[in-house]
């Protein structure tokens, strides 16, 4: 039977009245919020503050100004991160039962999404404060007048609203989100040029480079972040007209994301990632690189993986230059970031390693063993982290941080950062670890924390010589170089032994 | 209970097996012997153990009593098994970022033969997945999915076929394909065991049948 004389318009349908009768039954079924909540998220915040807050507060505000471009292009960075939180959360999301049950009902859109778009003028107004305050920090002369402040923190407010703006349009075409995300990527590309530009080229006598407020330049900030606000509302009121599956999909992900805080599983992101990914390449065509003689099969699958994904390595490749950029930055630091760089670079094709450790069935299905299947997905993973070590090591000898041939030495760490990608990709935080671990916020299981340091356990091991030869001269030792391969070499050979001939 | 041709070689014996989920029994006393070169599908309600039964045959269940053997050694214990036994009992997997003619290349040069004999063409051809070439398994509709996965297993050498519902999700016309596939499969001396709920394709395929969860 049709019924469709009772048919009701979107505009006719109240969604915060449908959403109250949906808490409204929650609360009869669940009950409210547990004060023990409260307190613990009260706590959690409190305990966030006095451990980070001061270290986090000499970031935004340090004792005296330091000029140059580096501050502003950090700043400049950051806000391109929110962007591309944004753009990677949705912007415009619904929860996962309001997806399945109000958002194909004659519901209003733009009151569904009511929650997501607070939450995203908060973010907003939180990020575009912290920089406009870590700008006027950072590049304005001391002391600050609470106008030239207030300048800053229009300004960075207007700025974050924009990006918001953007990444709203971004979410309801395909056109405007390449237009968008390209620009973004060759902003970052230049800020990124600048920050490495202030370290190989540094400034003979810094002075504050933020000029000081007029009322003009007041009134425009000001402005400008209403203008941005504005254009922030008009673009999600339209959000009745967009097509359902832009807001659908978003809503997958984000509540994917809500998944991988509440079930403590990182890995659910990188395979989130990744089917994104591959879903939205187009115009893939077969490939004869498979079928070439003389490739073994699984490096000729990495070799083909890392073709397809050829529009990462160029930020690969400036990434690279991230060590010399901020080779101010204290040593450990600068380690840290060489040997995670590296491994995030061997890890460009570690999709089928997670995938085997995930679902042995094709590795069946080829009838190879565990010690083939490793050796094989080692080769293209070693040469990447290679490439990217040497040429982080390069940057760091331009920027004169070191001195000699340090690339060789990136080489040499290669492998070893590709051993630590494996590890990483073969685990899963619940494959490690299930035990609960019993804390003042609650139970939680170990996965979690042994995922976190998983690989990078493997990383410090073997990266040990490249540690100590950083952290000891700025000129090469040979040594250190004939060390390093060792480690690396034996690294392989573990590998090798604790494969066996056994099948996955 | 207990199937089989006696007199031949036996690719697979089951003898007295026992599968209990906690305090539910699935299988037991379950016997079944499998000559070299027959075919043999297990039919019966849902939950009676056929999906059991053939993890246990492909090595990836660990039986709580009894035992068995695929072609005289234990399964799934060496890469040698996996070299001689192809199954579509484990939950489907692909990799990312390759198309379904690339993962049949793949599999077919893990296993030591010549992707470019034409047999991943005949194979595609016949199961109808000619035009899907280019695709990435994940945007495949289940039906293209249960036919890319099951000419992922017809395309490498075996000769053990262990097969769950290979009927599940195909068009009539696939259907009758993937039977005359099997069929000669089986005539050019493999060995078939599979799970099915489908009579018309059982006999098409002109497997013995058994089935379970009689004596329950």
């Amino acid at each position: 039977m049709t019924v469709t004389n009772d048919i009701r318009s979107a505009a006719g349908t109240s969604a915060p009245q449908v959403r109250r009768w949906i808490r409204q039954r929650q609360i009869a079924a669940n009950g409210r919020v547990e004060p023990t909540t409260v307190y613990s998220v009260l706590l959690a915040l409190a305990m966030a503050v006095a451990l980070v807050g001061q270290p986090a507060l000499a970031l935004v505000w340090p004792a005296g100004s330091s000029s140059s471009v580096s501050a502003p292009a950090t700043v400049g960075l950051a806000l391109l991160g929110f962007y591309g939180v944004l753009r990677q959360l949705g912007p415009v999301v619904v929860g996962r039962g309001d997806a399945t049950w109000l958002l194909t009902a004659p519901v209003p859109r733009r009151t569904l999404s009511a929650p997501a778009f607070l939450l995203t003028v908060t973010a907003a107004v939180l990020v575009g404060v912290l920089a406009g305050v870590a700008v006027a920090g950072h590049a304005a002369t001391r002391p600050v007048s609470p106008a030239q402040l207030l300048t800053t923190v229009a300004g960075g407010c207007a700025a974050t609203f924009a990006l918001a703006c953007a990444a709203v349009r971004a979410q309801r075409t395909r056109a405007a989100a390449r237009i968008f995300d390209t620009a973004g990527s060759l902003a970052a590309a230049a800020l990124l040029a600048a920050l490495v530009g202030a370290q190989v080229v540094p400034e003979p006598s810094p002075q504050p480079s933020l000029p000081a407020t007029t009322p003009t330049t007041l009134v425009v900030s000001l402005a400008a972040g209403i203008a941005a606000a504005i254009g922030l509302a008009r673009a999600w009121a339209g959000v009745d007209r967009w097509p359902i599956h832009r807001i659908i999909e978003a809503s997958a992900i984000t509540c994917a994301y809500a998944d991988v805080v509440y079930a403590a599983e990182p890995s659910f992101l990188s395979e989130l990632s990744t089917r994104r990914f591959w879903r939205n390449r187009t115009g893939i065509r077969t490939s004869g690189l498979l079928r070439r003689r003389g490739i073994p099969p699984l490096l000729a699958q990495d070799l083909l993986l890392v073709r397809r994904k050829a529009g990462r390595l160029p930020w690969l490749a400036a990434l690279a230059a991230a060590p010399a950029a901020l080779a101010d930055g204290p040593l450990w630091a600068l380690i840290m970031l060489f040997l995670l760089g590296a491994m995030a670079a061997a890890g460009l094709c570690g999709e089928p390693t997670h995938s085997d450790a995930a679902n042995p069935s094709m590795v069946r299905l080829m009838g190879l063993s565990r010690r083939q299947v490793a050796v094989q997905r080692l080769v293209m993973p070693s040469l990447l982290a290679a490439s990217w070590a040497a040429l982080a090591m390069a940057g760091l000898q331009v920027a004169g941080v070191l001195s000699g041939p340090w690339w060789i030495l990136g080489v040499a760490t290669g492998p070893a950062a590709a051993l630590a990608a494996m590890q990483r990709a073969r685990a899963s935080a619940s494959s490690i670890g299930s035990t609960l671990i019993e804390t003042p916020f609650g139970a939680f299981p170990s996965g979690m924390l042994l995922w976190l340091v998983n690989g990078i356990d493997v990383l410090a091991v073997l990266t040990l010589p490249v540690m100590v030869a950083v952290t000891s001269s700025r000129e090469l030792a040979w040594h250190a170089v004939l060390a390093q391969a060792a480690v690396s070499a034996l690294g392989g050979l573990v590998l090798w032994i604790s494969t066996g001939r056994r099948p996955v | 209970m207990s199937a089989g041709v006696l007199g031949s070689t036996q690719a697979v014996v089951v003898d007295s097996l026992r599968v209990s989920y906690g305090s539910v029994t699935v299988l037991d006393g379950f016997s079944l012997r499998l000559p070299e070169g027959s075919a043999c599908a297990v039919t019966g309600e849902n939950g009676v153990g056929k999906s059991t039964l053939l993890r246990c045959v492909a090595g990836l269940q660990e039986p709580t009593d009894g035992i068995v053997t695929v072609f005289a050694e234990q399964p799934g214990r060496t890469v040698g098994f996996w070299r001689q036994v192809a199954t579509t009992v484990e939950s489907p997997s692909w990799y990312q970022g390759l198309t379904v003619r690339e993962h049949l290349d793949l599999v077919r040069l893990a296993n030591g033969c010549d992707p470019n004999d034409g047999r991943i063409e005949e194979l595609t051809d016949t199961l109808g997945l000619a035009g899907l070439a280019d695709a990435l398994p994940g945007t495949l509709s289940s039906g293209q999915r249960q036919r890319f996965l099951l000419a992922a297993t017809l395309v490498r050498p075996s000769r053990l076929l262990v097969l769950d519902e290979p009927e599940q999700r195909l068009d009539h016309a696939v259907k009758r394909e993937v039977a005359a596939c099997l069929r000669s499969y089986v005539t050019s001396g493999g060995t078939l065991l599979m799970a099915s709920h489908d009579d018309d394709f059982l006999g098409a395929v002109g497997a013995d049948r058994v089935v379970l969860g009689g004596s329950r």
